[in-house]
């Protein structure tokens, strides 16, 4: 069949056309085999260039069309959707780019720049003679998505969705809700406590229908991909029945003989093997902490709703997107790093914020009562040698604001601030002002001439070269060293490998594109939001997680999806399954199946991104990328080399 | 090594510094200080050592009198920390740190303290006069006779000794070594200075407020002159009585327009006035005033019938001489002149 084309070649203003002989182009590629009209254009993105194409098209039923111009990252999708306004399959288009390719490349060659223009448009319309019409796939697409990690960003991204009328699975590890911001106490701006938002958000989430709340559960499995994940979720008891007596479990908490480590506390604090994190944390019915129980029964003896036999059991569940909100954990200091771990009385942020929760009218740690408090910033952030090279964002606004309630709560603090350089951005700056005022002192250094921390006899000394003295050394005798902690990605993130989640060179999880595409990932279907992203404050979580409910609910909303029709194909009949291909596979994308007689290899028409990573490895050439099969590119080829 | 003195900052603010803790040291205050050198930068660098509170530092160092207060920094100062008024303050801080009596720093701190010496100073004037009977012609030899043992004993037992622990401090205890022969070759930058102002036509768009001043230090230095040396009040020669004439009436006009000025608060310079601004302001208007009018009535024949006149202006001139003078912002016309010269020395 001799396809009908047109092809448009554009100056570009001037950007094409004063290097490349556009007129020349137009007349060497009129006589092609299948050049139905050539023309020349000032702008063809224009609107009234595009209008004439369309009756162009209309006009002459023209069945291909290319154009020549620009990069296709520019103006691909505006031509094919010209194309489509003109009743044709976008599909019938090409794009050639002979400004970044020809004209910008070789302004120095105005006959060369014309012979590669003329070369490009020629390789285009080969290929465009080729071109059938091709249509999306549609799938099936369950509406329903589980959120995983019941923090700030995911707890609010679960109320989204529901509210939006989308079934929604909360996945919490914990067997309390609210993540990091429970364990924070009055925050900046709006100076509620962490628990108070939290209550909030559980309240909203509780009363939706919509949200089915797992906590202690983990994801264990996962197999499918969008529009059908099939997840399977582990979710461990609590071994206390829902309605108990609060008299009873209190006794029931003195009584238990465990004595651990308390992970709500940073570790400041132990707990029982019977807890809950503070009297009125949701869900409010306590926990036994198995792994730590020693099933000694007393507890049992006192309370009539402890309860051993309950079991852990494991949850199937089926949704079309997966939101991802599991948070960050706390950079934990090298041992001997500014004193940690060797020097008494060296805490890091997370934990200061809790001694100051904890303490009331005096501040108290370890007995002795603390007037004097260094803080010691970027510690694990903006590493010069080490792996975190990234500025954490929170800790400059969290510790300043930290010192200052620690100021107004307890009496004669003085605060010590070794930074820097203060990034208390955007509204945030008041916050710094206002600590200024308050009298805390800010001493800086560069990243090359950290602060020493020393102990001599009782004394802990900070010592420092202050670039906003001249360099002049500086002491300061402190109660309470502070390590003003950044955020690094969760130590356990198994979960991201159930989805081939891709990380960044900072380990947290990755964005397709930081401003344009910021809450979707490669893997099709998987939104990311909050500080699994990434540092983020409390206001930017909650931005990003709305943001990642919107992303996810449009690809479960109609029930079923449209797919790029661009992917690979395998040729049964030549498939001989040796596994190359599927290894080849960045996406997962291909699976051995059984046909008839052999194994052979099956593409996942969702999961493939037609990226034709597998067409070179495979020995028997079975497979072929839909659009640029092996005819299309030899023939584009042979135009090229002419 | 220094150690940090947050006391230090809570000290300054009671001799009139305030919010300089706000200070970010972006350092525009530096930048647009039109005196401030690549060698003598300030005032940040004040800024920064009274918030670390280093005493020491700040102690030894000429930079508070190289500042003439313009107000450019305040004005430009992002966080209106004010570093205009801190390095006012710095200057009445170290006044009280050259005084070996630390009455100034009494002073400067407690109100309350000054108007209790202002009392007794009128108390003394009065029980002076008691004892005297109100005898107009002894009262006023005596008051004479006051004023240059005054003069002489302020200067000998407070200034001097003032003048030389200001060196001690500047020169002797950093240890700068410097040849005898600048203390002769740097001596002419002691007197330009200490007469004319000079450095203070260095601030933009001063030389009104240069002139104002230098008028009223001669004024002033006129009119000590022609009643101490020349017996004024006493004098019959046409030539004294004019002289003495014109120096009170430049003290209390030019007075009168430094007095508007702190009232308007339109100037940086004068937007915030401690008690012991207003009072140099206003005791050395009253001097000139009441001079004026007690020779005014010397010359109408009215003092005699008017005593209470005479011991006003004594009581003002007690409380001048034995207050202000010694302990109070008149020794800035010391200091800001040896700092010159101390500079100079350093420098040669």
């Amino acid at each position: 069949m001799n396809k009908k084309i047109g092809v448009y070649i554009c100056h570009c203003g001037g950007n094409i056309s004063d290097y490349v002989d556009v007129e020349k182009v137009k007349k060497s590629i009129e006589a092609e085999d299948g050049v139905f009209l050539a023309k020349t254009t000032l702008f063809a993105c224009g609107d009234a260039n595009q209008k004439e194409m369309v009756d162009d098209i209309k006009e002459n039923e023209l069945d291909g069309v290319v154009v020549a111009s620009c990069s296709p990252k520019l103006h691909l999708l505006t031509f094919r959707a010209v194309t489509e306004r003109a009743g044709l399959n976008k599909y019938n288009y090409v794009h050639a780019n002979i400004r970044e390719q020809a004209s910008w490349a070789h302004s120095d060659d105005k006959p060369g720049a014309t012979e590669t223009a003329i070369r490009l448009v020629k390789a285009a319309v080969a290929k465009v003679r080729l071109a059938e019409p091709l249509y999306p796939f549609i799938i099936n697409s369950k509406k329903a998505v589980a959120v995983i990690g019941g923090g700030i960003a995911g707890l609010r991204a679960a109320i989204e969705l529901a509210d939006m009328g989308c079934p929604v699975t909360l996945i919490e590890r914990e067997h309390f809700i609210g993540g990091r911001v429970a364990q924070w106490d009055v925050l900046f701006t709006t100076n509620e406590t962490g628990k108070e938002v939290v209550t909030k958000l559980y309240n909203e989430v509780i009363r939706h229908d919509n949200i089915r709340l797992l906590t202690g559960a983990e994801v264990i499995s996962n197999t499918g991909s969008i529009g059908d994940f099939k997840m399977k979720i582990k979710v461990t008891p609590r071994y206390i029945k829902a309605k108990c007596n609060e008299g009873h479990l209190l006794k029931a908490i003195e009584v238990c003989p465990v004595d651990v480590p308390d992970e709500f506390n940073f570790n400041i604090t132990n707990r029982k093997a019977i807890y809950h994190n503070f009297p009125s944390e949701y869900p409010q019915t306590p926990v036994i902490d198995i792994k730590n129980c020693t099933r000694c029964g007393e507890c049992e003896k006192i309370c009539p709703s402890v309860d051993f036999s309950q079991e852990e059991e494991t949850i199937e569940i089926n949704v079309g997107s997966v939101l991802m909100a599991t948070g960050f954990d706390s950079y934990t200091p090298a041992d001997g790093e500014f004193g940690y771990k060797q020097i008494e009385n060296v805490v890091t942020l997370p934990q200061f914020k809790r001694i100051i929760d904890l303490n009331d009218k005096k501040l108290i740690y370890k007995g002795k009562e603390i007037k004097n408090i260094a803080y010691i910033y970027c510690v694990g952030s903006r590493q010069i040698d080490g792996d975190n090279k990234y500025c954490s964002r929170y800790c400059c606004t969290s510790v300043i604001y930290a010192a200052m309630q620690a100021r107004h709560k307890f009496s004669d603090i003085n605060n010590y601030h070794f930074n820097r350089g203060i990034r208390t951005y955007g509204k945030q700056e008041v916050l710094y002002a206002e600590s200024l005022k308050g009298g805390d002192i800010y001493l800086q250094s560069y990243e090359d001439a950290p602060p020493v921390v020393e102990q001599n006899n009782d004394k802990i000394t900070i010592r420092i070269n202050d670039i906003l003295t001249a360099k002049k050394e500086m002491s300061v005798e402190a109660d309470l060293v502070v390590l003003v902690t950044g955020m690094v990605p969760r130590a356990d993130n198994s979960v991201a490998s159930l989805f081939k989640l891709p990380k960044g060179r900072d380990k947290f999880f990755n964005e397709i594109h930081m401003k344009l595409r910021p809450v979707e990932t490669v893997i099709d279907g998987i939104t990311i939001c909050g500080a699994c992203q990434g540092p983020k404050n409390i206001m930017e979580s909650v931005n990003s997680a709305l943001s990642a409910a919107i992303k996810s609910f449009s690809y479960v909303s109609k029930g079923e999806l449209e797919l790029e029709p661009i992917i690979a194909k395998i040729d049964k009949d030549l498939c001989t399954w040796c596994g190359a291909c599927a290894e080849a596979c960045p996406f997962d994308a291909i699976k051995m199946v059984k046909d008839e007689k052999k194994d052979i290899a099956a593409i996942n028409n969702s999961v493939c991104k037609g990226c034709g990573m597998c067409l070179p490895v495979c020995p028997s050439n079975a497979i072929n990328l839909i659009a640029y099969s092996d005819k299309e590119i030899e023939s584009m080829i042979d135009a090229l080399a002419g | 090594m220094a150690a940090i003195n947050t006391e230090f900052g809570k000290e300054l603010k009671k001799y009139g510094a305030f919010d300089f803790n706000a200070c970010y040291n972006c350092g525009n205050c530096t930048a647009v200080c039109s005196l401030s050198t690549e060698e003598d930068s300030f005032p940040r660098e004040m800024v920064r050592f009274s918030v670390l509170g280093l005493e020491d530092d700040i102690r030894s160092s000429l930079k508070p009198w190289l500042c003439y207060y313009c107000g450019e920094c305040s004005t430009h100062c992002p966080q209106e920390a004010n570093p205009g008024e801190l390095m006012m303050s710095l200057r009445r801080w170290l006044t009280t740190e050259y005084d070996w009596t630390k009455l100034s720093g009494l002073l400067y701190r407690s109100l309350p303290l000054t108007i209790i010496g202002f009392i007794i100073a009128t108390l003394g004037v009065l029980v002076f006069s008691v004892l005297e009977n109100f005898n107009l012609q002894s009262i006023m030899h005596i008051g004479h006779l006051f004023e240059i043992i005054a003069i002489a004993a302020v200067f000998g037992f407070i200034l001097l000794p003032n003048i030389i622990r200001m060196w001690w401090m500047i020169i002797l205890k950093p240890k700068i070594k410097v040849p005898l022969i600048n203390y002769f070759t740097s001596f002419g930058e002691l007197i330009i200075h200490m007469f004319t102002q000079k450095r203070s036509l260095g601030c933009d768009d001063n030389q009104l407020r240069w002139f104002e001043h230098f008028i009223i230090v001669i004024g002033y230095l006129g009119l000590l002159f022609t009643t101490v040396f020349l017996d004024w009040f006493s004098n019959d020669s046409l030539f004294v009585i004019v002289l003495g004439y014109v120096m009170s009436i430049i003290i209390f006009i030019v007075t009168i327009d430094f007095m508007s000025d702190r009232i308007k608060k339109q100037k940086e310079m004068s937007k915030y006035s401690q008690p012991s601004d207003w009072m140099f302001v206003v005791w050395l208007f009253l001097m000139g005033l009441t001079a004026f009018v007690v020779r005014l009535f010397i010359d109408t024949g009215l003092i005699e019938k008017n005593i209470w006149l005479y011991l006003f202006h004594l009581t003002i001139l007690v409380q001048w001489a034995l207050i202000i003078v010694p302990f109070g912002k008149w020794t800035h016309f010391l200091y800001r002149s040896f700092a010159m010269y101390f500079a100079k020395i350093k420098a040669v």
